[in-house]
């Protein structure tokens, strides 16, 4: 279904390109998560190509653990930037940071993990992986 | 206070023993005491390995930072402990 310049899609549409049930977008919806969806003259929801890439940012968000509560702040920093107030910028730099600390860890395991296979590999008899492993048991 | 050479080896790797007895050798070319060496094993010691950026065997620090990925060769072993001697007069 089209609409203007963009795509609108329906919540069945929605619900199957991004993994989220329909209940749950309705949801969203209901907490402002997603704001002003359209609708048809009959009623139906019609979401943007707009509010999909929200979607996919509250999803993001949630792999980060973070509460709805934040990713409303976060969402609100992603809308309007310049008028974000200083409470969602801070709240914006402290998960910034928060990311980070996590991208840190994933580089370090990720290393360890790379150095366990290429000894697993070089290794004629054993593997050491389970060596490591078993070491932080 | 001599500069440490560091093996980064395992028991399974082979290639390891040609590394260590290599820098156990070169380093007689130098006055005692400048450096001394040390075979370290990676599972044992593998936050130490991965701190230092180890990422397969051999692999070889000198002075706490990782300097050779594989075996070296005996010149370019020689002219890194030369640097260091260098770096460490400065």
């Amino acid at each position: 279904m089209s609409r203007g310049a963009g795509n609108s899609y329906r919540i069945g549409q929605v619900s199957e390109m991004v993994g989220i049930s329909a209940d749950t977008l309705r949801y969203y919806e209901k907490i402002e998560l997603l704001q002003n969806v359209n609708r048809s003259d009959s009623g139906i929801r019609l979401y943007s190509d707009k509010d999909i890439s929200r979607l996919r940012f509250i999803q993001r968000a949630q792999k980060m653990q973070f509460r709805l509560k934040e990713i409303a702040a976060l969402l609100s920093m992603r809308e309007d930037p310049q008028q974000a107030r200083a409470e969602v910028r801070l709240r914006t730099q402290t998960k910034l940071d928060e990311i980070e600390g996590s991208l840190r860890d994933l580089k370090r395991l990720h290393h360890e993990l790379q150095l366990l296979l290429n000894l697993c590999k070089g290794s004629e008899d054993g593997c050491p992986i389970i060596e490591g492993i078993d070491r932080d048991v | 206070m001599p500069i440490q050479i560091e093996i980064f080896s395992s028991q399974a790797c082979s290639r390891c023993v040609r590394t260590i007895d290599l820098i156990s050798e070169l380093i007689l070319e130098f006055p005692p005491g400048q450096f001394e060496w040390r075979k370290v094993d990676v599972v044992e010691e593998l936050d130490y390995a991965v701190d230092l950026g180890v990422m397969s065997m051999p692999s070889v620090a000198i002075g706490g930072e990782l300097v050779f990925t594989g075996h070296p060769s005996g010149s370019e072993l020689r002219d890194a402990l030369q640097a260091q001697l260098l770096a460490a007069d400065e």
